[in-house]
Parts: structure tokens; sequence; C-alpha cells
């Protein structure tokens, strides 16, 4: 199913695989490229990459028409958008208009087709991006792994036989194959932030409440967020400033003005103070992610202030609050149908529903006093430093199929402990930027960039900087599908 | 979870759920991982404190 793709040269033709979303836009703004073209060239690698198993619908006619309306705007000397021409997709979670919004799943394909698109897709597409279609993932959500009974496993573009990661499986996969630059994902525990280690990408959950949720379909409130993945800090900096805003349609979204990140791009990091978790986090931390962890700090401690240790014994709690919160928010959500059609369900997922929807009020009540605990543990660290650094996986993509994991010396289920090193942050809504760390050919691992709520600006500036310095690219596969 | 059988086949039923016969191994396994993630909260509050994450907070305007 692969073929062996040469380096990328060193080319300003935006329509190549590895274009970048800037590249793209620039071009494209400049009347140097059709939009129309660079979607034609990014359907046909779409169209080719079948096997990868990323896309769930292909909206080829969509993109053609909205290239075509980005056209006519350059040509009549209108602003075509800061993402003109970008080609872009999203977990198939988000609503998109004349799509049923299956959520991964099997019984969601009886839903009547969306009648218009979700927030951040009418935000991308005001801002001239062009919707190639909906992706796979993790059915319900409720996945660390890329695995989906219904529309089979996402394959990982830099090795066919390992997860792609979940459950944003198919938007992490589609941007580090090359067949977007952009894509939309969600993270309850660690969606956005598993894949992305897993596939080499760059993604960036931001804090809970940042970003609108209005039209995708829910897993937890309490703790779903939305976000992008990208092969460049700059793209998911300008996806990210092109998504934010206030929106009354989303009850958690915060009614605070639009923050844009992108003039942190460039922004000094000399003075910050990184925080290293030991403690629960490094007895999770697999020998690959201690290495990729060692290989972060490393580099920032020639760029930042001070690179130290941290104390953060909450952790434990925050993930043990975050599994309870979500596998009874989620059940209860899901009860109706786990009454009638529990059969059609992901056999991964229905045992875990069914279980939450027995669990006690008490062990709820519990877990919500326990995040708040933690967030105060946490924000009392980020008064000794001003990020912290984890790696979102505790290894590298494992086997598809592969049913347990080795961590801390113990074997364990790999379905719910891939994303345990993820969990704690989400629980408490804290902002985190994932960036690969890895050399071309090596399998990627991320590490998490974790800041204090709203701080999505400082870690764009310690993401690029790590990025400038080579340590944080997201290489393209040696090998791609 | 010491009998989660026992508990899934009192709870179901209230809750209007059938558990099939081939998911009660399953469901038995994630029973029992929750409540080694409730234990892990053992001592994480103090006693008698009720202070939850979510807060509800009225809309500040008059309705």
């Amino acid at each position: 199913m692969s073929e062996v793709r040469r380096a990328p040269r060193v080319t300003d033709d935006p329509t190549r695989r590895w274009a970048s979303a800037a590249e793209i836009a620039a071009a494209v703004r400049a009347g140097r490229v059709r939009a129309e073209a660079v979607a034609e060239a990014g359907l046909a690698r779409i169209a080719a990459a079948g096997e990868l198993a990323a896309y769930t619908d292909i909206t080829a006619d969509r993109a053609l028409a909205e290239a075509r309306a980005v056209d006519r705007s350059v040509a009549g000397g209108r602003d075509p958008g800061p993402l003109a021409g970008v080609p872009f997709a999203v977990k198939n979670l988000f609503d998109v208009e004349g799509l049923a919004t299956r959520a991964g799943s099997a019984i969601g394909r009886d839903r009547a087709p969306a009648r218009r698109d979700a927030a951040l897709v009418r935000r991308l597409t005001a801002a001239g991006a062009v919707l190639t279609g909906a992706l796979n993932m993790g059915e319900y959500a409720y996945d660390f792994t890329g695995e989906n009974a219904h529309d089979g496993a996402v394959r990982n573009p830099h090795d066919a036989l390992r997860m792609a990661g979940g459950s944003s499986s198919g938007s992490a996969a589609a941007t580090a194959a090359g067949l977007v630059p952009l894509a939309l994902g969600s993270d309850t525990n660690g969606s956005l932030r598993v894949p992305a280690s897993l596939c080499g990408v760059f993604s960036l959950k931001p804090t809970y409440g940042r970003l609108s949720r209005a039209g995708t379909f829910p897993f937890v409130d309490s703790l779903d967020h939305l976000g992008g993945f990208a092969r460049t800090v700059r793209d998911l900096a300008l996806v990210h400033d092109a998504v934010q805003g206030p929106d009354a349609e989303d009850h958690a979204c915060a009614d605070r003005r639009a923050e844009p990140v992108t003039p942190a791009l460039s922004a000094p990091v000399g003075d910050l103070r990184i925080g290293v978790p030991g403690g629960w986090f490094a007895e999770a931390e697999g020998e690959e992610a201690v290495a990729r962890l060692t290989r972060a700090a490393s580099a920032l401690g020639r760029l930042v202030a001070s690179v130290e240790p941290v104390d953060l014994p909450g952790a434990a709690s925050g993930r043990a609050a975050a599994y309870l919160v979500t596998n009874i928010e989620s059940a209860a959500l899901h009860l109706p149908r786990l009454r009638t059609r529990a059969a059609e369900y992901d056999p991964d997922t229905r045992d875990r529903f069914l279980a939450g929807a027995l669990l006690p009020g008490a062990w709820y009540v519990r877990a919500q006093a326990a995040r708040r605990r933690w967030l105060a543990e946490a924000m009392a660290a980020f008064r000794r430093v001003d990020a912290l650094i984890v790696p979102a996986t505790p290894v590298t993509a494992p086997l598809i199929g592969q049913k347990t994991l080795r961590i801390g010396g113990r074997e364990v289920a790999l379905r719910p402990n891939l994303g345990l090193l993820a969990q704690p942050f989400s629980c408490i809504g804290l902002p985190v930027l994932t960036v690969p760390v890895f050399a071309p050919g090596e399998l990627p691992l991320g590490i998490q960039i974790v800041g204090p709520p709203w701080a999505e600006a400082r870690l764009v500036a310690l993401a690029a900087a790590l990025e400038r310095s080579g340590a944080a690219v997201a290489h393209s596969p040696v090998r791609c599908p | 979870m010491k009998d989660a059988g026992t508990y899934m086949d009192a709870v179901a039923p209230a809750l209007g759920l059938t558990i099939a016969p081939a998911h009660r191994e399953g469901v038995a396994r994630f029973l029992a991982v929750a409540a080694e993630m409730a234990a892990a909260l053992d001592g994480a509050a103090e006693d008698d404190e009720l202070a939850l994450a979510p807060v509800y907070l009225p809309p500040a305007e008059e309705g």
C-alpha cells in the first residue's frame, strides 16, 4: 500500500503535497495559483489514499465550488480571507451541511443530514478555507487507538501496521500524510494529543471554553474541547486564530474576546521557566517517552530561563476524576440508545458505556470535587513555572490490534491507558500544545506543552522556538500511503 | 468491584438496561476499572467538602 516518497523539494509550488497552509494562502491571495488547482491536487491525493482509512466522506463538489468562489474573490479584488484556498477536513463529529453526523458510529448514519455546518467549519470557510471532507474517528470519541469496527482502523502514515491514535485518528493521519495541511478534531481526554503524538504532527487543545463546540456531536460536556492539527506551528496558529471567539450557541464557550496567537510565533521565550513533572507522570512514561522528553527538555534548556522538576501529586486523582466524569456523563448521554441499540455499538466502546451507566452518583460527585482540588494544585505550580512539559503518550504507536501496554512495570489494558498522560490536563481544561519530537525514520512521539488557562500564546511561542531549533519538527513520513 | 455480576443485575433494570450475556464480561471489566478510579479518589477531598468543579451561575441580566 506504500510507495517510496521522494524527499520534499524546496519549491514554492503550492499545489504540492507538503505545502503549508501559510504558503497556499499567500500564493492564492497573490493570484500566483488558483484555489481550484490546489483543491484538485489535494482531492486527487485524498482519492489515492483510501487505504489510510482517514476519510469517511469526501466533499469534492463542495471543495471545488468553495475554491472557485475564492478564485472569484481574488479576481474581483475582494479579500478572500487569511486561509484563502487552504484545504482542510474535520473529524466526523462536526456537522457538515448535507452529511449525517455519524461521530464514528454506525447508529449515527441514520441521522438526518446536518442542515448547516458546525460553528468552527463556518468560521474556517469564512476565512477562505476549503472543506474536503469528514474524517474517521473512534466511535463516539471514546477511544485512544484510532480503531473503528464500522469504518476500519486508521493507519499511521509513518507505519501502516500501527495505530494512528484516537479518537481524532483521521484528522491526525490526514495531516501527517499530507492530504490536508489543516484538520479539526476534538479532545475530551487526549483525543487531539494522542493521535498528534503517534502521527507526528502539532495539535492545540485550547483552554476549555475558548472554542465554540456548537454543531458538534457531544461526548462529555464537562470536558469536551475542539482544536486543530497542523504540520507547522504557524499553520496551527493560523487555524486557531481563524476559529476562536465567543459564541452564544455553546453554553461553555467563554464570553472572551479573541486573543490572536499568530503574533506570538516570534515572541521571546528566554525568560520562561519550564517545569517537568516527575512522580506519577514519570512512573507512567515508557523508555522512548523518557528519551523524547529528555530531548525536548535539553533543547528548551538552551532557549529558556530554566527547566526544573516540579511535583504534582494530584495528577493521579485528576486522571481518575477524568475517567469517572467521562464514563458517567457519556453513558448518561447514550442511555436511550444503550437501552435499544446496544448491539449496534462498536464492541470496544459499548461495554464501557454500559458500565458507566451503572455507576453510583456519589462517584461522580467525588470526581467533580477532585477536579476542583487538582486545578488548585496545578494553579499553584504555575506560580513557580510558566509551562509544563510531559510526553503525550507513554509509548510510540502500538501495532493495530494490540490490546495491552506495559506501564510502570505492569501489563495494563491499552484502550483506557494509552492517553493517561493527557487526561489530567483536559480534566481541568488547561491549554496544551503538542509538539512532535522525532527524527526522520523514527516513530513519532509528542510532547505536551501545558500552560495555565488562556495562555495559548505562550505555548505557541515555546512551540515555535522548539520548531526553529529543530527539536520539534513534523517530518513527513519516509514511506507514505 | 467485588461482585460485579450481582451489582449489574441489581442496577441495570432500574435504568431500563438489559446487559446481554455476551456483554457481561466486558461490562464487569469496566466496572472494575471504574471502581479502581473511585478508590483512587479516596482522600482526594476533605470530609464534608463539597466544592465541585462545575458551578451554576445565573445570567447577569435580569429575566
